[in-house]
């Protein structure tokens, strides 16, 4: 590789330089910084990912394929990077009283979320199945400790080792699968491989590849039936962390999904099939299995589970409209969502732990406010118009209707009234018992900021969708 | 291009909503409500005083960009049809307001803020010239409705909500989809006046056609998804029953007026005899449910499927004669059922009962509640000389005219109607005062003088000179029947 070569691929990816360098400097300051001094850590942690964010609006002006094919830094990673930097500046934002209150002291919290973020920023630009397992890899590493970062708690210990034990499993199979692709077809690189294949009828062998690749991403979006994990993980995790990971890990799997699944490759061997079929059963189990929550965070999980087979349904549509709509879903998704976390990790303070649906009955008389912010957050949810949820889901639609696929989309939709019951049904709490005890909020300014952008985000896309559906179309790859 | 006057109607009750969010007395929340409805009304009138009864083209027509990627416009328009349901929104959403002043005694605010917010999507839905638009402000209606029901309700008031809220949900996301359908089918577009312009084949009209139905037969209701309607008009607090039954079940009708017939003309020829048949089945099975009632509002609740019974048997009739009357019938079973429950709230306030068994001899302590309760129930039986017996006339003749059975089911639900209003009346305001005895009953106060008024008005003047009134409908109905006929008679 030449200098010149060596400086173009360093240019591509400054961003990735940029969070894992202010990582790695930030994980030796922690230590230095004394008890009382983390509001600096979060701000620098901040100030990492804005100058990371700055980096990839430049770069963001044309394609720029980088490290031999491995990499690229095209506007589909640019978007999905700004959906992960959001999700990461948000989750900042709401972990600074949420670490007090939980006992969170130790700087390495930040600094693991810096280098998660790195991990899903390396899957969202990778072209290459080994490039995309590098990244997965440093996201769910990471995340694994987060997980478990409530040291003195059972269910944060439990969730921890369960999920290694499971996504180990899950990595093992997309490794195998990749395996079986460079034996097949002599490449790991997405492109190649689809090169490779053209004009040759797919073979077993290449379907199977196919088939435990799927396996291995579907894992990270906790789609059935790779979902088993994702109620305990959620339950037992830092409510924080269980709503960071709700979205960007999330996220960063259908960007991967995407590069992948709409590759000619897979494009050709009626992959669409399982995956449509995933899809179905995704969103039916979510919907229905949340019917039965009556703690907040599991219901959440299953609600995050629905969604995943919702958006997967983009992923099936496929073509520039299914592409976009993904993204444009995820994008939503994850401002609703930091939303109502945000709310439920507020809730979190002194002995109330604010995880069981029930105690929020009543919310309404002493915090209208909140009330409503919870209300427009679970219509959005719900996909009920004028929020952004409807607009997300909308798209979805017309993608899907768009290439003929109208029973899927009638089942989607009836699936999700199903889903509905069980968001209205929280707001029923709210709204309709009268409140049992008193409600002390942890409402400090960062999370006020939090939920204002978020509330911003719901209703502002929902009724002026027009920039975002145009952002997220012209970001789609190839197109 | 001059003054937005269809955004201003319908925004006006938003932006009172918003006002009301600063305001921190229940009084003064109450009369700024008040206020913002009179406005509306006001700028309701104004935009009939000018409205041109002489053309079926749209009127006072707005048009933004809004999606330009997807073909999306933020479009509003009226004609006949929609005018007359516009000017009923702003009338009864007046009504609602005055209706709820001592009714609704907690959270007040929160109660006239869902009010005010149901009322600007309740005008949209009839104002919107695009579908998409049409679907957002269709679907949004049930987040405030939700709240009116299962917050200020009664005591079943929460199964009722989530009855409704799933009910109605479940019937529009079809809806939703047939949207999207016809879009890719219409030449990608969400423009309501370019889509019935389409011709489409029979096959896809068929199924929009039955995927329309779904929405709207929810929304009406017609037999059997009408099990929602019971359930939350008695649960609801006066004003949600004075719009539920006022304007939001015109809205499944209003579907069939504006999408189903023009834009699915060849389907909706085709499956007018089922229409007629499940209409036929509306009036008589609902008028033998009312029958049975001893819940005074359930009663009309009951009464009120019947009713729109007649309301979709003069819509598939598909002659003039019944398609104005339908029309009409919309008009006056919003005034006429809006102001019946209206009464039993008025009573109900002051006895806390509403079975018919504890009252009679009404008459004797509230001469001046019976004798309106009195005016409203002959035009709910349309006698002659009230609203309702132009419009079940008209119905009446263009059903025979369509289908002799349909007609004479009709003829059945209207002497069942005779049955169960006459013998309502009769326990409730004649015989001893029973329930004189228990309680002490004022008679009607100014306040709701101002609210009963207005509508015992209406009954009178469409009784006795309907013509202003039809004048406003005939031009569109005409060219809505000949949009029908001169495409769908190739079936």
């Amino acid at each position: 590789m030449t200098a010149a070569a060596l400086f173009q691929s360093a240019l591509a990816s400054l961003p990735e330089i940029v969070v894992i360098t202010g990582a790695c400097i930030l994980l030796i300051l922690g230590q230095l910084l004394r008890k009382g001094q983390e509001h600096f850590l979060v701000w620098s942690c901040v100030a990492v990912v804005l100058i990371a964010a700055l980096a990839t609006l430049m770069l963001s002006s044309e394609v720029r394929p980088a490290y031999t094919g491995m990499f690229i830094a095209d506007r589909f990673a640019a978007f999905f990077k700004f959906v992960f930097y959001l999700a990461t500046v948000l989750t900042f934002l709401l972990s600074r009283k949420y670490a007090d209150i939980e006992g969170i002291e130790s700087s390495e919290y930040y600094v693991l979320l810096l280098f998660t973020l790195s991990g899903m920023m390396i899957m969202a630009s990778a072209t290459d199945l080994l490039s995309i397992y590098v990244g997965l890899e440093l996201m769910v590493l990471c995340t694994y400790v987060l997980t478990g970062f409530l040291r003195r708690e059972r269910r944060s210990n439990e969730a921890a080792l369960k999920y290694v034990i499971l996504g180990a499993v899950s990595t093992g199979i997309f490794l195998y699968g990749v395996s079986l692709v460079y034996g097949l077809t002599g490449t790991t690189q997405l492109d190649a491989m689809a090169a490779a294949v053209t004009g040759h009828p797919l073979d077993p062998g290449l379907l199977l590849a196919v088939v435990f690749i799927v396996a291995g991403l579907v894992f990270k979006v906790g789609a059935v039936p790779f979902h088993m994990w994702v109620p305990d993980v959620y339950e037992g995790a830092p409510t924080t962390i269980t709503a960071f990971m709700s979205v960007g890990p999330k996220a960063a799997g259908f960007a991967v999904i995407l590069r992948v699944f709409l590759n000619p490759l897979v494009a050709a061997s009626d992959v669409w099939i399982i995956v449509a079929a995933i899809a179905v059963v995704t969103m039916a189990l979510g919907s229905f299995v949340a019917l039965v929550q009556d703690n907040f965070k599991r219901l959440l999980a299953y609600s995050s589970i629905a969604h995943a087979g919702f958006a997967l349904l983009g992923v099936v549509a496929g073509g520039a409209d299914g592409i976009a709509s993904v993204m444009l879903y995820l994008l939503i998704y994850s401002l609703m969502n930091l939303g109502i976390f945000g709310i439920v990790i507020m809730m979190r303070n002194g002995d109330f732990s604010g995880e069981v649906i029930e105690d929020y009955a009543g919310l309404a008389k002493p915090h209208p406010g909140l009330a409503l912010l919870m209300l427009l957050y679970l219509f959005s949810l719900a996909g009920i118009p004028p929020t952004a949820g409807f607009f997300a889901k909308f798209y979805v639609l017309v993608a899907l209707v768009e290439r003929g696929f109208v029973m899927l989309a009638v089942t989607a939709v009836l699936l999700s009234v199903v889903a509905a019951y069980f968001y209205i049904r929280i707001v029923m709490v709210i709204y309709m018992r009268e409140p049992e005890r008193t409600f002390d909020p942890a409402l400090t300014p960062l999370v006020r900021a939090t939920l204002a952008f978020t509330a911003a985000g719901t209703i502002g896309i929902g009724l002026f969708p027009a920039w975002f559906l145009r952002l997220a179309q012209n970001s789609v790859f190839g197109g | 291009m001059g003054i937005p006057l269809l955004s201003l109607i319908v925004f006006t009750p938003a932006a009172g909503a918003a006002v009301l969010m600063f305001l921190r007395s229940d009084d003064a929340v109450r009369w700024t409500a008040l206020g913002v409805t009179v406005l509306d009304l006001a700028l309701c009138i104004a935009m009939l005083a000018s409205f041109d009864t002489t053309t079926h083209e749209m009127q006072f027509t707005e048009t933004h960009p809004w999606v330009p990627v997807l073909g999306i416009t933020y479009a509003l328009g009226i004609d006949g049809i929609s005018a007359l349901f516009v000017f009923l929104t702003a009338l009864l959403g007046l009504i609602c307001v005055l209706a709820s002043w001592v009714a609704i005694d907690r959270k007040v605010k929160a109660f006239m803020i869902s009010l005010l917010a149901m009322q600007t999507l309740m005008q949209g839905v009839f104002c919107a010239l695009d579908l998409f638009l049409f679907y957002v402000f269709w679907e949004a209606m049930l987040i405030p409705m939700y709240l009116i029901i299962g917050v200020w309700g009664g005591g079943g008031r929460v199964y009722a909500a989530f009855k409704f809220f799933l009910y109605t949900l479940a019937g529009s996301v079809l809806f939703l989809i047939g949207v999207i359908v016809l879009y890719f089918n219409g030449g990608e577009t969400f423009d309501i006046l370019a889509l019935t312009a389409q011709d489409l084949p029979f096959p896809v009209q068929s199924w929009l056609f039955f995927a329309f139905l779904i929405a709207f037969a929810v929304k009406v209701p017609m037999v059997p998804v009408h099990t929602w309607l019971p359930d939350a008009h008695v649960q609801a607090p006066t004003a949600g029953s004075i719009i539920l039954a006022g304007v939001l079940l015109k809205m499944g009708a209003y579907g069939f007026l504006r999408f189903s017939l023009p834009m699915l003309p060849e389907a909706s020829v085709y499956y007018s005899t089922l229409m007629l048949a499940l209409s036929a089945l509306a009036i008589v099975y609902g008028g033998l449910l009312a029958l049975a009632q001893d819940d005074l509002k359930k009663l009309v609740a009951y009464s009120s499927i019947s009713h729109m019974g007649f309301v979709t048997l003069g819509i598939f009739a598909l002659n003039l004669r019944g398609l104005e009357g339908g029309i009409l019938q919309m008009f006056n079973h919003g005034v006429t059922t809006g102001a019946l429950f209206l009464f039993v709230g008025l009573i109900y306030e002051r006895t806390h009962t509403r079975s018919i068994a504890d009252y009679g001899g009404l008459m004797k302590v509230a001469p001046v509640y019976t004798t309106f309760l009195a005016l409203f129930t002959l035009s709910s039986m349309a006698l002659p000389g009230t609203n309702s017996f132009v419009g079940e006339l008209l119905v009446l003749s263009g059903g025979f005219a369509a289908d002799l059975a349909a007609g004479a089911a009709a003829v059945v639900g209207a002497l069942l109607g005779a049955a169960y209003l006459l013998g309502m009346y009769g326990k409730v305001a004649l015989g001893p005062a029973s329930v004189g005895a228990r309680f002490k009953i004022r008679d009607v106060n100014a306040r709701e003088m101002a609210a009963i008024l207005p509508l015992a008005v209406f009954v009178v003047w469409i009784g006795l000179y309907p013509k202003p009134f039809l004048n406003v409908i005939d031009a569109s109905v005409v060219h809505l029947l000949a949009q029908v006929h001169s495409k769908g008679s190739g079936q």
